[in-house]
């Protein structure tokens, strides 16, 4: 089990600023509004937002360089006022990486992104 | 499956560079909370700077060629294969083609893989996003 990765609760204006760093203008993830007529109560973060979290903490446990492989299996939105955390762990080994996974979980241990990465010994 | 999910399969999407600007490594960190000295400095990127190639360089071509209801489209899964850096300062040419087309649930799903290729036309990355259009 690695060191678990706390990242501050998410704001409108993280979501806001996500939105002009990747590019991802959709206004589900800015525009209340606009996520409300969409029906999903309000707006929610980018899933890229919180897999780039989980990205932040393969970079503390290892060398980012040295990821080959990373998948996110994105389970549930995640609003503002969330705070997320990030655990992981190894589960396998092959004769040059380790297997490892990641879950970007909120205070209640709903699970946001269940995460998968290979990472070069 | 339906007809017209079956020929959204094999349709390319227009392809497109990008050139990975040190400032837009480093907005990305700050963005997301990541504030690696590398990332800063814009000597190394993030694993989920290619979403910024994506969006800054192919704009919302993928959306457009499915047609899709941007008031119903999630991103169910995201996957990366790294092969080799992306460098700083290098252009990165990518091709993107629809792999998947199915329905579950009433629910599409779309797999896009996109092919990221250095100057030296070397793949440096692999891509594969699964897009959810709901009903």
């Amino acid at each position: 089990m690695f060191e678990s990765l706390q990242k501050e609760e998410i704001t409108h204006t993280q979501l806001v600023r996500y939105a002009g760093a990747s590019g991802d203008f959709n206004q589900i993830h800015t525009v209340v509004p606009y996520g409300e007529a969409a029906g999903l109560g309000g707006v929610i973060a980018h899933g890229m937002l919180i897999m780039g979290f989980v990205g932040q903490a393969i970079g503390q446990w290892f060398e980012a360089k040295d990821l080959r492989k990373f998948t996110a299996r994105f389970k549930a939105m995640t609003r503002p006022g969330e705070k997320i955390t990030v655990h992981g762990r190894i589960v396998d080994e092959k004769d040059d990486c380790w297997i490892c996974e990641a879950e970007a979980i909120n205070e209640d241990e709903e699970v946001k992104v269940k995460a998968f990465f290979e990472i070069k010994k | 499956m339906s007809t017209e999910l079956e020929e959204k399969v094999g349709m390319k999407i227009e392809s497109y560079t990008f050139r990975v600007e040190k400032g837009k490594i480093r907005e990305l960190a700050l963005a997301i909370g990541d504030l690696k000295e590398e990332y800063m400095n814009g000597e190394a990127v993030p694993p989920t700077f290619p979403t910024v190639i994506d969006f800054w360089g192919g704009g919302s071509s993928s959306s457009e060629l499915l047609n899709l209801n941007m008031k119903k489209v999630l991103h169910g899964e995201q996957e990366y294969e790294y092969f080799r850096e992306i460098i700083p300062d290098e252009e990165i040419t990518v091709h993107g083609v629809i792999e998947k087309a199915y329905t579950k649930a009433s629910i599409n799903f779309f797999v896009l893989r996109k092919d990221y290729l250095n100057e030296q036309g070397e793949t440096v990355l692999i891509s594969r996003s699964t897009i959810i259009e709901r009903h």
